[in-house]
């Protein structure tokens, strides 16, 4: 359904036009077993916990978001109107799948859930965002975080 | 969020990125990219499909035991089975008609007043609801739009803009809504559920009315905000 083709206009000209800035560097990494890495998820669908602000449009900002963060307290406050919400809205995981990480931490498929997972508002520009990547891969080595998932919208 | 993942192993930390927009990855060239053929806002597919979510989380997570990049790009072989129309769907309720002399408030005031107890159900089944950007109760919602049709700015109930809390309360009324009618029965499509809110609710004619205030403002904020309101493919043809 996400093929590109299948993306309503104007939506599919706004998705291809957003920023996908190149690289010089080309980094890959390894890492232990899967079995003993835990796992932070990344997710850029604007998630907050609620009482929070909202995320302001175009902002390259962070929001840390515990682990134990009741379903209910999540917020989503992406700018665009062009994506489905009605998926998040019956089941957290569709976006945010963090029921399905500790699942799979109990059965040792991965090595552990993360303490503290992250939202960024994916429209942003990424050239905007070293400085974020800054803060997250700080948290990430300082939780001793060995694999990020990083989920769009 | 490709970007983002490249950024983050940079800075070393492994990554694997799932996508929903292949030229994207293919762009950006994160070290593992996952492309899963859903809808955008599903990057895990299927609501409520614990088993068909953790395919794709095992597919993506697998990827960062490969030895073979940099530069894995894989594609995930299922659709989403419940992307299409459900037949026969039909709302758990029917709306009850306004008052042929009501206008868009009125109206819309009797509609969150029929779906509250809906909305309940729904936040009973789903355990929560996303409704709470603005800062103001659905009962609250039609006094506060209303000045705007009247092309008057009302005072903002918290630290945002007026401008701003209208498009929050547009967020809310449509979570709102589209909760509500999700509170019984199969799983209806996301576009059976659009086609629903935008062709025959209060709430969505009231949007488009609120849409069309705002393009023809003055007010700046206003003009911003219009186009995070009704979604292009929802337009009727007057409105574009």
């Amino acid at each position: 359904m996400a093929r590109i083709d299948d993306i309503p206009e104007p939506t599919r000209s706004a998705v291809l036009a957003l920023p996908c800035p190149p690289f010089a560097d080309q980094p890959f990494l390894a890492g232990p077993p899967l079995s003993q890495r835990r796992v932070a998820i990344i997710s850029s669908a604007a998630l907050h916990p609620r009482g929070t602000p909202p995320f302001p449009a175009g902002t390259p900002e962070v929001r840390m978001l515990p682990a134990d963060l009741p379903a209910a307290s999540l917020l989503m406050s992406h700018i665009s109107i062009n994506f489905d919400r009605t998926g998040f809205q019956r089941d957290i995981n569709t976006a945010y799948p963090i029921d399905r990480l500790r699942e799979l931490a109990a059965e040792g498929v991965i090595g552990g859930v993360a303490a503290t997972h992250y939202a960024v508002m994916g429209s942003t520009d990424p050239r905007t965002m070293a400085a974020t990547a800054d803060q997250i891969a700080g948290q990430l080595r300082q939780e001793r975080i060995d694999a990020v998932l990083l989920t769009p919208v | 969020m490709s970007a983002l993942a490249h950024m983050i192993e940079s800075r070393g930390v492994p990554s694997v990125a799932i996508g929903l927009v292949r030229p994207h990855l293919e762009a950006t060239r994160a070290p593992r990219s996952l492309f899963v053929p859903f809808q955008l806002g599903r990057p895990l597919g299927e609501p409520g499909d614990a088993a068909f979510q953790r395919r794709v989380l095992l597919h993506a997570l697998g990827l960062l035991e490969r030895r073979d990049g940099p530069v894995i790009l894989e594609d995930f072989a299922e659709d989403a089975p419940n992307e299409r129309d459900t037949p026969g769907w039909q709302p758990p309720f029917a709306l009850p008609a306004p008052p042929p002399s009501a206008g868009l408030p009125a109206a819309l005031a009797a509609a969150i007043a029929h779906l509250g107890p809906w909305w309940d159900r729904a936040q009973a089944r789903f355990g929560r609801t996303t409704v709470g950007l603005c800062g103001l109760p659905p009962e609250a919602w039609p006094g506060y739009a209303a000045p705007f049709l009247d092309g008057a700015l009302p005072a903002a109930p918290s630290a945002f803009s007026p401008a701003l809390t209208l498009r929050y309360l547009a967020d809310d009324l449509k979570a709102f809504c589209m909760e509500a009618v999700q509170a019984e029965g199969p799983a209806a499509s996301s576009r059976q559920i659009n086609a629903w809110f935008w062709n025959a609710t209060a709430a969505g004619r009231m949007l488009l009315a609120l849409r069309r205030v705002a393009q023809a403002s003055e007010e700046k904020g206003l003009q911003t905000i219009a186009r995070f309101l009704v979604p292009v493919p929802w337009l009727p043809a007057d409105h574009q």
